[in-house]
């Protein structure tokens, strides 16, 4: 944890703010109430997070932030104290994630795909807790209620999260938590 | 192995997965403008005058549309002569919420929005109908021109089909109703987005826009522009969902392209979501008076339909959406006649436009329903009903399809077996239920000139490579996987050496697109075509090679008597290729039996083959709450082949799960011609917790018409759904709702008048309420119209002033270290926030939104849950899943309201202090009307005439009908938790209870805010339950209960809380029930009546929203069995 950010719009540029993203530590200038997703696709060209309400209701924004999933539109950029992990770097950690969904028919679209992708990162690195807590299935469509998509209907993406999570240990990659 | 028909990765699925494929957003560099658009507040209204002047003079702007950019009274083609109608830009007049009105382009995001906000439009309001039955009026203003002499009615449509007298006269049951499918929304997850580039020195535009139809785009584009069509060049580019809306122009792709041409630079125009839902073209609502008979054997004989098919305000597609729509009545089924008059009705509101399904869904709802009743009245089994009633093979129907193929009877007896039917209808569980739709739909509408063509090119390159051009677009349905496969099964390549090119103007050839489900038809064959020539090709080449005909292609190589060579090495063999290495081959295919749809005839053969399907929900009905919930779901389709049953399968279940949403909560409201729900959040669509898992079956078929046996399936999938469900709800609880979505109000409301109850208020008992039931009876009579046309033009909104052009600053944020910095900036006027979900969002809204926020994240002991004397204290910073988690042993049900509350991602962001100070809950409050909680005294209530049933007051509402939205502060108060305010170095502690004075209005003072909640130690001992209805998985409650007491060891309750959510402008006390309960061992049915006779003795509901009395009633008894056990 760093320094508590602090930054506002005065006059003049406006103070930085330190973020970790990806595992590398960027500084970025911009008003303080800018949002995270707007820093990661305008600054950083991180454009593997999408947009599609900026209201932080649908989960297309999903990233990690201290390794919990969070709605990157409506997180202010200067509230970010830990580590922030996109797409761009869990696609490696969920390759087999990545295949079922593709075996499954998990993406048609493919707009809400990264927010799904990270949000089922996060559960998978939570495997053990979750495979022990009842009925897998309807847990994690209780966990992924956040993400909406509007082509599948949700059954291949919660099958392929349950099939990852089924057959994967918990693990906790560096730099998350 | 040949690909076609095997279950094989999209294509793309690597690079997709990674989030590297680009979609139109994700091409935004420096150096790009951004483009915002003016839209009409008004539902109808003059155009006096468009001042631009001050937007113009704003620095970083770089070009100002408005219709005067256009050549004058030119309008969209659409349709053609005479139903275009839409202007790009409104000239003398708009005519709907959202019309676009002006453009801007400018340097920022920032800018564009300021300059947009700058433009000043002088209107001339007018009233106009906003319903189709307001536009039937003959007194009802004239929306348009028309061509029929009926007002208002663009289209109408009266056929009489086989022989309407013999089925009349042979009918021995009659069924008749009116069903109502409203305007839903498509609500692809990329909001509509265009990245345009004007080339000035060739005089054409480049596209990149996200579309299923890159060819409707030009033209419409080309036409409005003033330019060629080959001048308007689209590329390839990701498109995140269409669904039907993007197969022709959404507007912004022409005003981009006039930006860009303006501005000499590249422009971006992305849709927000409110844009998405408040002016872009939904499903057309359909109401369906149908009459249907059938004789004593099941038999259905005539279908006798009167049909209003609300058109919205311009035409776009609403003439063929009707078409498609009156078709169900003489397609599926063989009755002896059917008999319809259809009128397209111009209406004051967003127009409607194509959606998947296309008019059969609508119409499909009340024919399938009637087959249910009629079945019941005979006493058939539906499912068996439906058997008898098929259409044969191979034959014409009465609307003059040619079918060919048809496999829906093996579909309905597949939905009997998989989903149990027998067992379920011998059952009889309470509140479960099962229900049945079959449909049909065609593979392609020859629905233009040259609908029934379609080209495709394919290359081989001398490295091996495939590579498939065609002009359609893959928005997500898997056309150009299934495209690759067809290629590679034709020239026996690796399906990954194939790529596919699709939607470029320049290198693709003529494709009309992917709309009306003829992706698969349409260029399976013309790909089929262009492989198999190029196939030959290869084969020829080989052979004079190898020095045999028997040449054989598979593997990537060609192969004769053992020997072999690769296919990339024959390229440089031909004549034909391009001195870069590439062997072309490009092809056409024509398809004919189809008849195009004209003005001059009423039945026509739109399709080559025709798809069917059967679907079969179960579904529990909460009889307390209202709540329906599809518990299971079989969806069987006969789709001829499947070319790739995975995402044959992925069809099947989207568009069901689409249709479940539509059945069940999709809806977009209006108020004055304004969409209330612009937001996902006020939009009951599906969430993934609100469907059960969907079973696909694909009923394997072979239809030799179709490309390697294939039919349609993307369309075909969202047409049963909902009836399906609004028969299991029938046949589950008895009451058929005939208005979709089947919300838990309708389906209270219609037990409640099944049953002969009623609950009586006794107003006239309590003088406290009479005046405010004197307000409410005034504003239908003219109280609501005199305070939203004038009275909003002296509130607060308008005294803020105007814009003065310039941006409004970014507002100060800050996260200090300490309570003392947060305390000091929270007195100097900054708005305390916890995570700032909410405050960024409602502050878009807000009049004079601060200057500063200051979070209280920053402060460590605000971050904290500490244990003292028992009890917990917990910093208002810490988020919802950090106290969800705190309390999991101690106040289980705590946690478990904690957990309903929005989403994970939220809850790990949000806060406590923020969850119990968040704004009000009302639609209307929260998407930017002018209320009066927003705009003063002289502003109306808009929940009072509007759409409250969900989301507003039925106890001691006043002049703002909204409530408190926050589930933690009604399960807080259940627990008798207090709150720690602090202003300044000071601080007080108050009973959470107290903490609220109104709708989401807290008592706090200046510079105050929520520092600390307090749970007692007597608290943690306490056992409770919470109960909950919401629209979807993390809405706001409609309704909630919590109970919560000290129970000893005789069962006896003590202390008990009964506090109510969602029905009050604050959380509401039972204080009554609270004390008829203390000393007791209560029982549900005796909580229940006390409960109710105590709501009947408080409640004032409004008029559409009284079931939430027995809604919550129900809650209660929920939540007092879950603390029994």
């Amino acid at each position: 944890m760093g320094e508590p950010a602090v930054s506002g719009a005065g006059a003049g540029q406006p103070p930085p703010i330190r973020l970790t993203v990806n595992g590398a530590p960027v500084e970025v200038r911009a008003p303080g109430s800018t949002t995270l997703a707007t820093v990661l696709r305008e600054q950083l060209d991180l454009r593997a997070t999408k947009i599609a309400c900026e209201r932080g209701e649908c989960g297309a924004c999903t990233v990690l932030v201290g390794g919990r999933p969070t709605m990157a539109c409506v997180t202010p950029a200067a509230l970010v104290r830990e580590p922030v992990e996109t797409l761009e770097a869990v696609a490696d950690e969920v390759t087999d994630l990545r295949a079922e969904f593709a075996d499954r028919g998990a993406f048609q679209c493919g707009f809400c795909t990264p927010g799904q992708l990270v949000h089922g990162a996060a559960l998978t690195r939570r495997a053990d807790e979750l495979r022990e807590s009842g009925d897998l299935q309807e847990r994690v469509r209780t966990e992924l209620s956040g993400n909406i998509c509007r082509c599948t209907g949700y059954q291949a993406i919660t099958q392929a999260v349950c099939a990852v999570i089924a057959r994967r240990a918990t693990r906790m990659p560096e730099g998350a938590r | 192995m040949n690909p076609i028909g095997e279950r094989v990765r999209p294509l793309d699925w690597d690079a997709r997965t990674r989030g590297t494929v680009p979609y139109t957003a994700d091409l935004w560099r420096p150096g790009h403008l951004w483009g915002a658009i003016l839209r009409s507040p008004h539902p109808f209204a003059e155009i006096v005058a468009v001042d631009t002047s001050l937007a113009e003079r704003l620095p970083g702007v770089r070009a100002v549309l408005t219709a005067a950019d256009f050549p004058e009274g030119i309008r969209y083609l659409h349709r053609g002569a005479p139903l275009s109608d839409r202007p790009p830009l409104a000239e003398d007049v708009v005519r709907h919420v959202g019309q676009e009105v002006a453009a801007v382009a400018a340097d920022t995001r920032e800018i564009a929005q300021a300059a947009r906000d700058a433009i000043r439009v002088r209107y001339r309001v007018r009233s106009a109908p906003l319903t189709p039955r307001a536009s039937l009026r003959p007194s009802a203003r004239r929306l348009h021109t028309r061509v029929t002499d009926e007002p208002n009615v663009a289209m109408i449509l009266h056929s009489d089909w086989g022989d309407v007298e013999r089925g009349r006269n042979a009918g021995s049951v009659v069924v008749e109703g009116s069903f109502v499918y409203p305007s839903v929304s498509h609500a692809c997850m990329e909001p509509n987005t265009t990245l345009a580039a004007w080339h000035e020195e060739s005089g054409s535009v480049e596209l990149w826009t996200s579309t299923q139809a890159p060819w409707f785009i030009a033209k419409e584009v080309s036409h409005l522009l003033g330019i060629p069509h080959e001048r308007v060049i689209c590329r390839e580019v990701a498109v995140g969902g269409g669904f039907g809306s993007k197969s022709k122009a959404s507007e912004h792709e022409i005003l981009a392209a006039a930006l860009s041409r303006k501005a000499g630079r590249p422009v971006l125009v992305e849709l927000s979501r409110e844009e998405e839902f408040g002016a872009n073209k939904p499903r057309h609502r359909f109401e369906t008076r149908l009459r249907t008979a059938a004789d004593d054997q099941g038999v259905i004989r005539l279908f006798d339909a009167d049909i209003l098919v609300d058109n919205g305000s311009y035409n776009h597609m609403g003439t063929s959406v009707m078409r498609v729509g009156v078709i169900t009545l003489g397609s599926m089924y063989r009755p002896d006649g059917a008999t319809f008059t259809s009128r397209l009705v111009d209406t004051a509101t967003q127009p409607g436009g194509q959606f998947r399904g296309y008019g059969t869904p609508q119409v499909s709802l009340a024919v399938e329903s009637q087959v249910d009743e009629l079945a019941d009245r005979l006493g058939l089994d539906p499912l068996e009903m439906r058997l008898r009633n098929l259409g044969p093979e191979f034959a014409t129907t009465l609307c003059g399809y040619e079918v060919t193929t048809s496999r829906l009877g093996d579909c309905l007896r597949v939905v009997r077996d998989e989903l149990g039917w027998d067992a379920h209808r011998a059952a009889r569980v309470p509140g479960r239920g099962v229900g049945v739709a079959a449909g049909m739909h065609g593979s392609g509408a020859y629905a233009y000139a040259s609908a029934n063509r379609s080209d495709a090119a394919i290359d081989v390159y001398a490295d091996g490579r495939v590579r498939v051009r065609h002009g359609s677009a893959d928005a997500g349905t898997g056309q150009n996987t299934i495209l690759a496969q067809i290629a590679a099964g034709e020239l026996g390549v690796p399906l990954d050496r194939v790529e596919v090119l699709s939607m470029d103007s320049e290198r693709t050839p003529f494709e009309l697109g992917a709309w009306s489900s003829r992706g698969t038809h349409m260029t399976g064959f013309s790909v089929g075509i262009a492989a198999r020539g190029l196939a030959d090709k290869l084969r020829a080449l080989a052979a004079l090679k190898l020095g045999t005909d028997a040449v054989e292609l598979r593997g990537g190589r060609a192969e004769a008597d053992g020997e072999g060579v690769e296919i990339g090495a024959l390229v440089a063999l031909s004549e034909e290729a391009t001195p870069d290495g590439r062997l072309s081959n490009e092809a056409s295919y024509l398809l004919t039996g189809t008849e195009m749809i004209s003005q001059d005839k009423d039945r026509f053969n739109l399709s080559p083959t025709y798809a069917f399907a059967a679907h079969g929900a179960v579904v529990d009905v909460d009889r307390r709450t209202g709540k329906v919930r599809v518990v299971d779901y079989v969806a069987a389709h006969d789709v001829g082949r499947a070319l790739n049953p995975t995402a044959v399968e992925g069809q099947i279940v989207g568009g069901a799960a689409m249709g479940i949403g539509a059945a069940l909560g999709e809806e977009l409201v209006r108020e004055g011609g304004r969409v209330v729900n612009t937001s996902y959040l006020h939009y009951a669509m599906p969430r993934s917790a609100d469907l059960p898992s969907l079973r696909p079956v694909i009923v394997n078929g072979e239809d030799a018409a179709g490309p390697y046996g294939a039919k349609s399936v993307g369309e075909m999938s969202i047409i049963p759904p909902g009836a399906a469900v609004a028969n299991a709800v029938s046949d589950a609880v008895g009451v058929r709702i005939t208005e979709l979505p089947i919300t838990p109000d309708k389906v209270l409301v219609a037990l409640a008048e099944k049953e002969g109850r009623r609950r009586r208020h006794h107003l006239w008992r309590r003088p406290g309420r009479w005046w405010v039931a004197v307000i409410r009876s005034l504003y239908p009579l003219g109280l609501h119209h005199v305070l939203h046309r004038y009275g909003t033009r002296i509130g607060r909104r308008r005294r803020v002033g105007r814009s003065t052009g310039a941006p409004p600053a970014a507002p100060a944020l800050s996260a200090p270290g300490s309570l003392a910095e947060v305390a000091a900036l929270v007195s100097q006027g900054a708005q305390p926030v916890g995570g700032a979900t909410d405050a960024l969002v409602e502050r878009r809204r807000e009049p004079r939104p601060a200057a500063v926020l200051v979070s209280t994240t920053g402060v460590a002991r605000m971050r904290r849950i500490t244990e003292e004397g028992g009890g917990l204290r917990i910093g208002a910073a810490v988020t919802l899943t950090e106290l969800a988690e705190a309390l999991a042993d101690s106040l289980p049900f705590v946690t478990e309201a904690i957990r309903t509350i929005a989403s994970p991602q939220i809850r790990n962001s949000a806060t406590v202090g923020g969850n119990l100070a968040q704004e009000k809950r009302c639609w209307f409050f929260r998407n930017g009307f002018d209320c009066y909680k927003r705009n003063g005294a002289t502003s109306p209530c808009y929940a009072v005439g509007g759409d409250h049933r969900f989301q507003h007051a039925v106890i001691d509402g006043h002049r703002c009908q909204a409530v408190t939205p926050s589930d933690l502060g009604t399960v807080l108060g259940a627990v008798d938790a207090d709150v720690l305010l602090v202003r300044g170095a000071e601080s007080r502690t108050v009973p959470v209870a107290s903490l609220y004075s109104g709708p989401g209005e807290l008592t706090l003072g200046d510079g105050e805010f929520v520092g600390e909640v307090v749970i007692g130690e007597v608290a943690l001992a306490r056992r409770g339950a919470f109960a909950k209805l919401a629209l979807y998985q993390g809405d706001f409650a409609t309704a909630s209960a919590t109970l919560s007491a000290r129970v000893d060891a005789d069962g006896r309750w003590h202390d008990t809380r009964v506090v109510l959510g969602a029905v009050a402008p604050t959380p509401w006390r039972a204080l009554a029930t609270e004390r008829a309960l203390n000393g007791t061992v209560p029982t549900a049915r005796g909580l229940r009546s006390l409960l109710d006779a105590e709501l009947d003795r408080h409640a004032h509901p409004l008029p559409g929203n009284g079931w939430k009395l027995d809604a919550v009633a129900g809650l209660a008894e929920e939540a007092f069995e879950r603390l029994a056990r």
